[in-house]
């Protein structure tokens, strides 16, 4: 008898008290212990404080699961739903190292979290209270205007940069409740944000805050509540959905002078090839948490000259002082010197003793210079230099156009041909994230194409055709017509 | 059975008479002494300092963390004496916290559990960052034109009030159990009075000393005077 009504009281409390985790599957946290060791603890740390083995290494570092403290909830008060912290474990945290476990069965992903709300089993002793989002407002160049108006009154630029990209004063004095610092989120790049990029999404971490991080709530800072909306609207203009990455960088063939300026209007036409770039993690000093994760590749040739335009965000402008080890901020492009008969490329890496790389490299306070690789750490300028460049920089991002010779006149530079696949990567140095030497973010190898001019041919022959048919179909009824 | 509820009753009754009739009075009555405290720090100030790099009409151009301020005599300010064993009702005073010149004014505020008036002055954005344990912790934004939010603060603690928008920014919110307590002013003395007579140990907390005591006997209608000395 007894256990039968205390099962109904549980139960009622369950479906009346907590209506938001209905839909959650209670998790078995001895199954979920089994799991963790396999799958969390190298990061984790075996007593869930976020001190496991790799935790050194990772930027931001791992959850401490013992502080009971979650970034990504739903909820208006501290406690994660269930399924709050369940959506975190399947889909992973952009932009960190926490990957998504979608490969794990379900039940385990239950389990496991089950096991880590036990290790701070007080906290959750509390109820999950749902958050309720004022009424949603649709996104409209009003809504736009209302929400960058707000930017500017609740001063988000302090943190995020006046345009988003995460570069505002504050930032490097930000810190995390460990004492840990933290990076602002780059607003322009929605796909790197830790709780996702859904509207929803974004409203509730403006209006609930990100726990543990310098993030505060804004849902009763704000004039109107419906202004977290606004606000949303606001920050999904200003960047793209997605980095629309690009698998091969086409080279478009001007016929005009191609401008040094790399603010004029002349760049803005031409479709950008967006390139990922990851850390160097193959030789020492090797870069876990690089800085530059994206470059925007612009470019074109004429008969004599081919420029690169790039586009990338950096929230400081450093130059060197290896006292506060801040170094100048640099970027440089990879080319074999010389193309080569098969896919035989040098190594990616700066080349090797036995294959060098050609690199043409803009540097803050140096400009353009080019130089021959064997290896990241032995690289030797080529006397002579050819190429010519100019950046800019504001509101976090650089903009550079690096110009050269078509046709190189020795073996140490390449020779770009049209119609012919190039190869390229890029390098790219955050001086002041201490990057420098080996220590950059890089990509591989992809390939570059010199578009074929657009001949005027094109607006000849197509009319021309179009006559010829014409004439054709006249003349074929008019004999017909005869015969009959 | 009756018997033994109007016994009982009637035991909880006379309990209650004497718990009421041996509470002391309410701050202000009559028959309570005065502690003047002095606290005292041999070693010296420190006084971090910080290039500002934003918002400098409002916050200057250099800002300072008084970690632990040292004046005449020794005196150390920003230190909370109180008689933790003294019994006395807390009142309802409402207590307030400006945000000013991008700083906490004052850097040490205490107050008996209940609501915090937590001003900004400055006509810039803060935001109200707290490190507590017992109570809920908080982090709200406030933006310029919010210029007064009010905080509850139910339990007992020393909490640590920030600012991430300038990281410089530290404040105190000392939540004291009953209404007998002083911070400490420049010269390192804070007055306690209406203390109910009898033998007490005083406690002298520092954000960054850290907690030393010492026994006293109040007396009516007197004042004792405490020294109390800060060490590393």
């Amino acid at each position: 008898m007894r256990p039968g009504v205390l099962a109904v009281v549980v139960g009622a409390l369950l479906v009346i008290g907590i209506p938001s985790l209905v839909a959650a599957q209670a998790g078995d946290a001895t199954a979920g212990k089994a799991v963790y060791e396999l799958k969390c603890m190298g990061c984790h740390g075996d007593k869930g404080d976020g001190k496991g083995a790799a935790a050194e290494l990772l930027m931001p570092r791992p959850r401490d699961f013992t502080s009971g403290l979650y970034k990504i909830r739903t909820t208006a008060n501290k406690v994660p739903t269930d399924q709050d912290l369940f959506r975190i474990i399947t889909d992973g945290m952009p932009g960190t190292s926490m990957p998504s476990w979608a490969v794990l069965p379900d039940r385990d992903r239950w389990n496991l979290v089950a096991y880590i709300k036990a290790f701070a089993a007080d906290k959750f002793k509390e109820a999950p209270k749902k958050l309720e989002l004022p009424k949603e407002v649709a996104s409209s160049a009003e809504s736009i205007k209302r929400g960058k108006e707000m930017f500017e009154a609740i001063e988000c630029h302090k943190c995020h940069g006046t345009e988003g990209r995460g570069d505002g004063p504050s930032r490097a004095e930000l810190k995390d409740e460990w004492g840990h610092p933290i990076a602002p989120a780059n607003l322009t790049k929605r796909w790197t944000f830790r709780g996702g990029a859904f509207r929803t999404e974004i409203a509730t971490r403006l209006a609930a805050g990100v726990l543990g991080t310098p993030m505060p709530t804004f849902i009763d800072s704000v004039e109107k509540p419906e202004d977290i909306w606004h606000l949303t609207n606001f920050i999904l203009s200003l960047g793209p959905d997605s980095p629309h990455y690009a698998t091969l960088v086409g080279v478009t063939a001007v016929s005009d002078a191609i401008p040094d300026d790399p603010n004029a209007d002349f760049w803005k036409k031409l479709t950008p090839n967006n390139i990922p770039l990851m850390g160097q993690v193959i030789v020492d000093p090797r870069n876990f948490n690089p800085a530059i994760d994206l470059v925007s590749v612009r470019a074109v040739y004429n008969d004599r000259e081919i420029a690169f335009h790039l586009t990338w965000d950096d929230p400081t402008q450093s130059t060197d002082d290896p006292g506060k080890k801040l170094y100048a901020d640099a970027i440089s492009l990879q080319f074999p010197p010389q193309p080569s008969s098969g896919s035989e490329r040098p190594y990616f890496l700066m080349g090797d003793a036995s294959d060098a790389v050609y690199l043409l490299r803009w540097e803050g306070g140096k400009g353009v210079t080019e130089s021959t690789a064997n290896g990241p750490t032995k690289i030797a300028a080529i006397p002579g230099a050819e190429a010519t460049g100019k950046a800019v920089y504001a509101s976090g991002q650089y903009r550079l156009v690096m110009k050269r010779a078509l046709v190189s006149k020795d073996a140490t530079r390449p020779t770009f041909t049209p119609k012919a696949f190039m190869p390229v990567a890029f390098q790219a140095w955050d001086g002041g994230a201490g990057e420098t030497g080996a220590r950059m973010s890089l990509t591989s190898w992809y390939y570059l194409r010199l578009e074929e001019p657009q001949s005027s041919r094109r607006f000849v022959i197509p009319p021309v055709v179009a006559i010829l048919t014409l004439a054709v179909m006249l003349l074929v009824v008019r004999v017909a017509n005869r015969r009959a | 059975m009756r018997k033994v509820i109007g016994t009982l009753l009637a035991i909880a009754l006379v309990t209650g008479v004497a718990l009421v009739a041996n509470r002391p009075g309410p701050a202000g009555a009559q028959g309570g002494g005065t502690i003047e405290a002095t606290v005292t720090y041999a070693g010296a100030p420190v006084v971090e300092k910080l290039k500002v790099n934003k918002d400098t009409e409002k916050c200057g151009t250099e800002a300072s963390i008084e970690k632990v301020v040292v004046g005449a005599n020794k005196g150390l300010a920003n230190a909370v004496v109180s008689v933790p064993g003294a019994k006395g009702v807390p009142k309802a005073v409402k207590t307030t916290v400006d945000q000013h010149g991008c700083k906490f004014v004052p850097h040490v505020t205490a107050m008996t559990p209940g609501e915090l008036d937590l001003k900004n002055s400055d006509d810039i954005l803060h935001n109200i960052h707290t490190y507590s344990t017992a109570n809920p912790s908080i982090n709200k934004a406030q933006p310029k034109f919010k210029k007064v939010m009010t905080e509850k603060f139910e339990k007992p603690e020393m909490i640590k009030l920030t600012c991430d928008v300038h990281s410089w920014m530290l404040g105190w919110v000392a939540v004291m159990p009953n209404p007998f307590f002083g911070v400490t002013g420049a010269d390192g003395t804070a007055k306690i009075e209406n203390v109910p007579p009898g033998k007490y140990t005083v406690e002298a907390w520092h954000e960054t000393l850290g907690k030393q005591t010492k026994e006293v006997e109040v007396k009516a209608g007197q004042a004792t005077k405490v020294a109390i000395e800060m060490k590393k």
